[in-house]
């Protein structure tokens, strides 16, 4: 029997050996890479534009009630995106819920699920048995009857990421009940009961933190409070809007010090990670060679109740706050080709300022496509945002100082050079 | 850098270009709009182009123009008979104007056409090619050029090759934008509106070029506040990643096109990228036909050069599907 590797699967390998090694053999925790290595196409299901909560840093400025996805217009999308299978090469597929709360429509969601599933092998499709159905959810109705028996059924093909910011001053700073009114009520309580289930359900499991000003003061105990939960990887982002206020990136640096002494010094390191702390991050990048777009906008497929489809659901009309959305197709008449290219030709160079060009600590930094063309001066999906500059500079001395303490721990302990050569040989070059 | 003015004197002038004629009624610039905006012209070193509508202009109006360099874009139906002698430009939209014109020497004409009109009349080319000394082709609906369209389109630029090796083969070295520009340019030539260019109309405001007039939200700037072009790298070549490394020099690049198709100025949609390879490789095919009949000396720049015919239309990032280079 011949048996063929795939030049993903053969780089997924390596990836995962290096995995493998760092975390057995030298004992660090390396953030988990993306299903297939972000090699699959990722659609997105807006099933619902409606949430329990309202988070105050939340980008979705137009929620509402109405908007629901019916299951005509889901079998549509399904049906499009399976009839079109030339149009969609990726290997593999990544079926995304989101919302609002996606759990709101668990019985919808199963439903679409279960019709993705009888017509991928009805179809012979490519992607049957190389799929996976993805969830980012607050959490709440995590445990309720209908969402279980969802996920019993699907779980060898299944990514749940619950959001949980961290302690629970820090988590109900933002995360609210909607509706709470002058009496904010935070949701930590609703939220931390489940994570024991989902931990057990999915040990592996991560959860995403958003930053903001307001909580800048609560990194780092909330890092080590989702630890202390049990989940291994935290990752955060600050948020890409514009809130940043003076100091804000003094006040950064100062959280992700104490947050590094602590991983380093309690030995969190070995078995937890943090996306904060990267040794990749913080060095100039090359015009030529490291010119690629950092968001994936374009690239996913992004679906909402009316049937539109989207580069992303950050231009959607609810994503929004001062542009008109960018649709670029629907499901009756499929996707316009021409509103795709400036997606998928985007590079970093000709969207970035000079500033960013000639950064010398540029690598790592990102920004949000959706952002971009919210915050730009004109209807350009060319402009890159620099509002999260002087944050991204903080996390880069912060991450100095992290990357400089536990190569020196390790080099005393002897592992220095193996993760030096770890690192070189993982080095992979994307298509 | 900024190097012509383009002023469009009056609400009612038709279009020269890819834009649809105005619908709008007659309404003449200002002529303290059009001092300002001239003043500026001198000051900045630009060269100016006016487009007229299709009445005679008041004498007043004819003196301030007279005042400055310029060129002049007139249609083919404007009634002012000494204008339109004297035009550099003529603008022609119909087929029966365009065969009974009688042509000048040294002067571009324009023909605005569809391209279902084009791919028909095409042949009737012939009778013209051998009058006139320039030609430009624009197509008035490139959004409607599909690729079933693409075989024909390659058919009639191969017939109207021939007739141009047999033009120059009786010493009359006609262009055909669509064909004699690529071989005859040494890099990009593209209309650069936005750019190079920039638009006075009637409403005092300035626009990235006449087809913007649309919508008074397209503005970027007036006479009196002077010029606000926002995102002004997004009208240069590189920072227009197809266009940047493309060798259809003779595309017109029409950023108004762009905005239109791929809702950025800087993004050409496919249909503009597909016309343009295929004149592209027609005129490979040109350049071969003139060196093989040994009529090359005619021009003299066509000496040595050389382009290769690429049979593919892909594009780089429509390799990939992930959109990689």
């Amino acid at each position: 029997m011949i048996i063929r590797f795939s030049k993903l699967s053969i780089m997924t390998n390596l990836e995962n050996r290096k995995e493998i090694i760092m975390e057995e053999e030298i004992g660090i925790k390396e953030n988990e890479r993306g299903w297939q290595d972000g090699m699959s196409k990722n659609i997105t299901f807006i099933v619902t534009k409606d949430c329990q909560l309202a988070c105050k840093y939340c980008y979705l400025v137009g929620k509402n009630e109405k908007e629901r996805m019916t299951w005509q217009v889901a079998k549509k999308v399904i049906d499009y995106v399976l009839d079109n299978e030339k149009q969609f090469k990726e290997q593999s597929v990544i079926w995304d819920f989101i919302g609002g709360e996606p759990f709101l429509e668990i019985e919808l969601i199963d439903k679409i699920c279960d019709y993705i599933k009888t017509e991928m092998f009805r179809r012979n499709h490519h992607w049957f048995d190389s799929y996976r159905f993805s969830f980012s959810t607050n959490g709440i109705n995590y445990d309720d009857k209908r969402v279980q028996r969802f996920i019993e059924k699907n779980i060898d093909h299944l990514s749940i990421g619950i959001t949980i910011d961290g302690t629970k001053r820090k988590h109900d700073l933002n995360r609210i009940w909607k509706g709470s009114g002058g009496e904010e009520q935070g949701s930590y309580d609703d939220v931390v009961r489940n994570i024991p289930l989902w931990l057990k359900q999915f040990p592996d499991a991560s959860t995403k933190v958003t930053i903001s000003s307001a909580d800048i003061p609560y990194i780092s105990e909330s890092v080590l409070h989702l630890y202390s939960l049990g989940i291994k990887e935290v990752n955060i982002n600050v948020v890409f809007e514009d809130v940043w206020k003076d100091g804000d990136d003094n006040l950064f640096e100062e959280q992700l010090m104490i947050l590094a002494d602590e991983i380093i010094d309690k030995g969190y390191y070995k078995d937890y990670a943090c996306s904060l702390f990267s040794d990749s991050i913080g060095k100039p990048l090359d015009a030529a060679l490291d010119n690629q777009n950092w968001c994936g906008a374009g690239k996913m497929l992004s679906v909402d109740a009316a049937g539109n489809f989207y580069p992303c659901t950050r231009f959607a009309a609810y994503s929004l706050r001062s542009k008109r959305p960018v649709i670029i197709g629907n499901v009756t008449e499929g996707i316009d080709e021409n509103l795709l290219r400036p997606f998928l030709t985007l590079d970093r160079i000709t969207q970035s300022p000079q500033e960013c060009i000639d950064c010398e600590v540029a690598s790592g930094c990102a920004w949000c496509q959706g952002e971009n063309y919210d915050a730009a001066e004109t209807d350009t999906i060319y402009q890159r945002s620099t509002a999260i500059c002087k944050m991204h500079k903080a996390r880069v001395r912060a991450n100095n100082y992290y990357w400089n303490k536990l190569y020196r721990k390790l080099e005393s302990e002897g592992k220095r050079n193996d993760y030096d050569t770890v690192s070189k040989k993982s080095g992979s070059q994307s298509c | 850098m900024l190097k012509y003015l383009i002023v469009q004197l009056d609400d009612s002038a038709p279009s020269f270009c890819h834009y649809p004629d105005s619908e709008r009624e007659p309404k003449l610039i200002p002529l303290d709009t059009l001092r300002k905006g001239l003043l500026r012209s001198m000051k900045e070193n630009l060269t100016v182009q006016f487009i007229y509508p299709d009445y005679e202009l008041p004498n007043e109006y004819a003196a301030l123009i007279d005042s400055v360099y310029h060129a002049d874009i007139v249609s083919v139906k404007s009634e002012n008979s000494g204008l339109l002698a004297g035009a550099e430009v003529i603008v022609i939209n119909s087929l029966e104007n365009l065969e009974n014109f009688k042509f000048a020497e040294g002067k571009a004409y324009v023909w605005r056409t569809s391209i279902s009109d084009f791919l028909k009349n095409n042949g009737k080319l012939s009778m013209i090619l051998p009058r006139i000394d320039r030609l430009n082709v624009v197509f008035t609906d490139v959004a409607n050029f599909n690729d079933s369209l693409k075989v024909n389109y390659a058919k009639a630029l191969d017939k109207l090759a021939e007739v141009i090796v047999a033009e120059y083969d009786r010493q009359h070295p006609v262009q055909l934008n669509l064909l004699t520009d690529r071989i005859l340019l040494d890099e990009m030539n593209n209309c650069n509106a936005g750019d190079e260019c920039i638009t006075l109309c009637p409403d005092g405001r300035y626009y990235i070029c006449p087809a913007f007039y649309s919508d008074s939200k397209n503005a970027v700037g007036d006479v009196n506040n002077g010029l606000n072009v926002k995102n002004p790298q997004l009208y240069r070549i590189n920072h227009a990643p197809i266009c940047r490394t493309c060798d259809a020099w003779q595309c017109r690049r029409c950023v108004w096109l762009n905005r239109n198709l791929t809702l950025e100025v800087n993004t050409p949609g496919r249909q503009q990228c597909v016309m343009t390879h295929l004149e592209r490789n027609a005129s490979a095919r040109l350049l071969e036909n003139l060196r093989n009949n040994k009529i090359l000396g005619l021009t003299k720049v066509l000496y040595g050069r050389t382009l290769l015919y690429l049979p593919g239309l892909l594009f780089g990032f429509e390799k990939c599907g992930r959109g990689c280079k």
